[in-house]
């Protein structure tokens, strides 16, 4: 299978013209068989969803893939950090804001205000009521999910200007305020209401791309616009959830310093206690998952990792009939198409190809590897705090492996905890490095994350007999203590560990440092579950089954 | 003093408001009117072509300068909101000398058409740049230096207006074998004494660093609204009189405009109270509005605050007419012993009356401006001062084809306006949420 430079992808990249700022760059006019919708990951930025994207289009030789990212804006992304497969015909990009605007001087101010009287008198003059202002209505009100609020939110009928200028989407903005959010301070309630719906509408606004059927790797933004182009286009849609999505919205959402608890009249800086919880928040992921339960509704099929993201998916609304749990797989040594997924990511993503490799002998020094992306929702704080705990006690190296260009502040708040601490010589930030030479050279992988899909970091970790301490998220606990009976008796290939806890967490890694037999045994229980339940091959028929269904469907 | 609750605050605040507002003008007419006593007690008969010479370099220097006035308000108010003083100096020396020079071209064009011989209109010229530079730091000086600076500028100026044109009268009469000029030249000079302690104020109110980058002209293709806005309505001020002269002459024109000045007299309580009323109950609810937008009140609170907004406009609305409905019924009665007080014949009575109905009208339109400004409905305040500068025109001209009293036109012009503007702010305050609202742009786009 050959593959395209990844630079060719920016350079052909142009305009559609449209009104969500779609970019396409399309390699011919014939129609995908699966068109891919993902939400900022592939290809522009790296990771296991990036990765896991990479190995679907490679694992289907004989389809045709367009994908289409929808992107925050046009600056967010840099070059593409994947090669896209010859068999990846299309690749969109949609933008859920625009490029940011310069300045404005005097003229254009005068200029700006005269076409937003004009665009407020045009709005006004609007006799019919829009479907997708209705639509709006039904989401946030009564969490509608039906049919009918999709084939609203397909009609198209309601423009950004209008929405930001015309009477009627302030007439919404303010019945919004008064049933949802009475007491919240309205001037921060209406520029979210605008936030929330400006890229929705840009989004909506892409013109469907031609496929014999969608293919959503999430829900959320990417979710909506595959569940509108299925209702307009009349092709199947299938939803494939790593996190879950409204979840992982949840989760930003309570750490979010964009939304401000604050009452008004009241200072609540001098309180002791913690203030008053924005009701903002929870007009957000009331937002966020009555998107998921959109794209639920339309799809024909839901996959999930893990039975644990099934019954949150259950939680959310999605029918039981339609989900499928498909677990994700790594390649082992004797797999033909071993050394075309570890090749493929550029080597900055924390997937990708594994071999099994003799156990780890034992060393003075338990090697930790925290492997990912240095972003916020890993949670590398707390996994730094752990091992300085634990360093009171054990000889520890640890290497903190992945791409640090994400989010730099973060990393630089790490880096800056580490030299607080005075860890900086057993705690390294090593970058991203080629699986490859990741695991060979650690006793022990450490996953901190306040959210997860089901990494592949840990079946990377466990092909090459490599135990795992990960947090009690997403599918980690079945992937170390067993999902079945007959996998549970494997025994436990890690220890689980609660979120955020760095007490918990440097216990669990003093156990492991002191006991090496315990490790040995975890390693073996590692091997043979990955072996036996988490093998790409295993992964990619049953894709090729449900795509086989979706395309002749 | 509005606030001490007592009766000598109350009429303190008032006749603040009334100097405020209305001093300048004030002191300038009545320098000029007492002139033309003076003059024709001395037998001065020099001052008869004077006095039309300094209504028209009034004129056109109020006129002219009404937009950079208003612009250049407008940047300082919005360079003090932004504290970014710094950015104000700069612009005001380059607009100082614009104005310098644009009204010394002005001035010196005018003196050529009129065919003043040259030593009047050097004194002419010299009082056109003079006045014009007043009005500009006027501008600034409103909104950076005490009211007292400007009654002070003012106080001092108005007097030796006075008495120098008559002292330089009678050094140029046997010099020159005219006294014209020495009139000019001693008003000016008094002018220039009120300019310069203006420009004295303003040069104090400054901040020391000056941002030499900081340009002026963009604010004028922002605020052009503005700017087009305070042009037709100085230009109303004068309309009516220049029709009056073309179409009627010269004498029809000097009786209207004598009756138009002396009933322009009677809306000086209503501006008082006006600019008492809109510093005080109205600012602070205007204020109230947009501390609470800022401060996270909840919708209801905002709603509430939008409609205490729209009950103190209709009440300063109510109040402007109750005074100035006071006044006027005092002047209607009084309008004979008012003409024979200013030696005008019976024949302007009933043009006086009318006139003073139309003045009533046009400070309640003024008002309607003002609160539409307030709320930076540049447009409206527009469409505004438009009509009322067509109305007045046009139904001044219908009212000579018609053989009717040319006061009759500018009071129907005032009245219609009134009335457009009473409908236009009452829409407006109806709609303040949802225009405040959605009349933001998003990410500096539509």
């Amino acid at each position: 299978m050959g593959e395209r430079d990844p630079g060719a992808v920016a350079r052909v990249i142009t305009s559609a013209g449209t009104v969500a700022d779609a970019h396409a760059d399309t390699r011919d006019d014939a129609r995908a068989d699966i068109c891919l919708l993902v939400e900022g990951t592939y290809p522009f930025v790296p990771g296991g969803v990036s990765s896991w994207v990479h190995d679907i289009i490679l694992g289907h030789p004989d389809l045709k893939f367009s994908v289409v990212n929808i992107g925050s804006h046009p600056e967010a992304y840099g070059a593409p950090r994947f090669k896209m497969p010859e068999n990846a015909v299309a690749l969109h990009r949609v933008f859920c804001q625009e490029a940011r605007a310069p300045a404005l001087d005097g003229r254009a101010r005068a200029e700006l205000t005269e076409q937003i009287r004009l665009t407020r008198a045009r709005a006004d003059a609007r006799t019919s009521e829009s479907r997708m202002l209705a639509a709006f209505r039904r989401i946030h009100l009564t969490q509608d999910a039906s049919l009918e609020v999709i084939d609203d939110l397909a009609s198209g009928d309601l423009s950004i200007a209008e929405l930001l200028h015309g009477r009627a989407s302030f007439a919404l903005f303010s019945e919004l305020a008064e049933q949802l959010a009475p007491d919240a301070p309205f001037l921060d309630l209406f520029w979210h209401l605008r936030a929330m719906h400006v890229p929705l509408l840009r989004v909506l606004a892409t013109p469907p791309a031609r496929a014999a059927g969608y293919h959503a790797v999430a829900t959320g933004y990417a979710g909506l616009l595959a569940a509108v182009w299925s209702r307009r286009t009349g092709r199947p849609l299938m939803i494939t959830e790593h996190g879950i999505y409204s979840r992982e919205r949840d989760m930003e959402l309570a750490r979010a310093e964009w939304i401000e608890d604050r009452r008004p009249g009241v200072d609540d800086t001098a309180r002791t206690w913690a203030p008053q919880i924005s009701p903002l928040r929870r007009v957000w992921s009331r937002f966020f998952r009555t998107l998921s339960r959109l794209a639920y509704q339309q799809a024909w099929r839901i996959v999930t990792l893990s039975d644990v993201n099934r019954r949150k998916q259950l939680d959310d609304g999605a029918p039981a009939e339609k989900i499928e749990i498909v677990p994700n797989g790594v390649v082992l040594r004797d797999s033909a198409d071993a050394s075309a997924v570890a090749d493929a990511s550029l080597g900055e993503d924390d997937a990708g190809a594994s071999e099994v490799i003799p156990l780890p002998l034992r060393r003075p020094k338990l090697r930790v590897g925290f492997v990912g992306r240095v972003v916020p929702i890993k949670d590398v704080v707390t996994f730094v705090k752990a091992c300085d705990l634990a360093l009171r006690s054990v000889d520890l190296d640890v290497r903190i492996i992945g791409p640090v260009d994400e989010d730099p502040g973060y990393v630089a708040r790490c880096r800056a905890l580490v030299e607080r601490l005075g860890r900086q010589e057993q705690i390294r930030f090593v970058g991203p490095k080629p699986p490859s030479e990741i695991y060979g050279d650690l006793d022990l992988v450490a996953l901190t994350s306040f959210s997860e899909g089901q990494p592949l970091v840990m079946l990377e970790a466990y092909a090459c007999g490599v135990p795992v301490l990960a947090t009690d998220v997403g599918a980690c606990r079945e992937m170390i203590e067993g999902r079945t009976a007959e996998d549970r008796a494997l025994g436990a290939s890690g220890i689980v560990c609660p979120v955020a806890s760095p007490t918990r967490t440097a216990e669990a890694l003093v156990r492991l440092a002191h006991d090496e037999r315990l490790r040995r045994r975890m390693g073996h229980a590692g091997q043979r579950r990955v072996t036996n339940y988490y093998q790409r091959r295993t992964m990619l028929a049953s894709y090729r089954a449900l795509y086989g269904a979706l395309v002749t469907s | 003093m509005i606030d001490h609750g007592s009766l000598t605050g109350a009429i303190g605040a008032y006749l603040t408001g009334v100097a405020v507002t209305s001093a300048p003008w004030l002191l300038t007419t009545t320098v000029l009117m007492s002139l033309r006593v003076l003059a024709r007690h001395q037998g001065a008969t020099a001052f008869r072509s004077i006095e039309q010479l300094l209504t028209i370099i009034y004129a056109l220097t109020v006129v002219l300068s009404a937009p950079v006035h208003v612009v250049v308000s407008r940047y300082t108010a919005d360079r003090l909101y932004d504290r970014r003083l710094g950015s104000i100096p700069a612009p005001l020396r380059r607009a100082l000398a614009v104005t310098l020079v644009g009204f010394a071209a002005i001035g010196a064009v005018t003196m050529l058409v009129l065919r003043m011989p040259l030593l009047v209109a050097t004194a002419g010229t010299l009082v056109t740049v003079v006045v014009g530079s007043q009005w500009l730091m006027l501008s600034v000086g409103g909104g950076m230096t005490s009211p007292v600076t400007v009654l002070h500028a003012f106080g001092l100026g108005a007097p030796l207006s006075l008495i120098a044109p008559i002292a330089f009268e009678r050094i140029f009469r046997p010099g020159f074998d005219t006294g014209a000029a020495g009139y000019l030249f001693g008003f000016g000079l008094g002018q220039l004494v009120t300019l310069v302690i203006l420009f004295h104020g303003v040069l104090r109110a400054l901040p020391r660093e000056s941002d030499e980058s900081a340009r002026l002209w963009p604010a004028f293709t922002e605020y052009k609204l503005l700017a087009a806005s305070a042009l037709a309505y100085y230009m109303s001020i004068w309309i009516d009189k220049v029709v009056v002269y073309i179409v009627m002459g010269h004498t029809a024109a000097a009786l209207y405009a004598a009756v138009s000045a002396l009933a322009w007299f009677s809306v000086i309580p209503a501006f008082g109270w006006i600019y008492v009323q809109i510093e005080t109950v109205f600012y602070r609810r205007f204020r109230a509005f947009y501390d609470d937008l800022e401060g996270g009140a909840p919708l209801r609170q905002l709603r509430a605050r939008a409609e205490s907004i729209t009950a103190e406009t209709a009440r300063i609305l109510r109040g402007a007419g109750l005074v100035q409905a006071a006044v006027t019924l005092v002047a209607l009665v009084s309008a004979p012993f008012l003409m024979r007080l200013a030696g005008l014949s019976p024949d302007a009575v009933l043009p006086f009356r009318l006139a003073v109905v139309g003045a009533a009208l046009q400070v309640i339109t003024l008002l309607l401006i003002l609160v539409l400004y307030y709320f930076d409905l540049r447009r409206d305040a527009f469409l505004m001062s438009a009509a009322l500068l067509v109305a007045e025109a046009g139904f001044t001209l219908a009212c000579w084809a018609l053989g009717w009293p040319a006061a009759i036109g500018y009071t129907a012009a005032c009245a219609l306006t009134c009335a457009v503007g009473v409908v236009l702010v009452r829409r407006r305050l109806g709609t303040l949420l949802v225009d405040t609202f959605q009349s933001q742009p998003f990410a500096g786009r539509l």
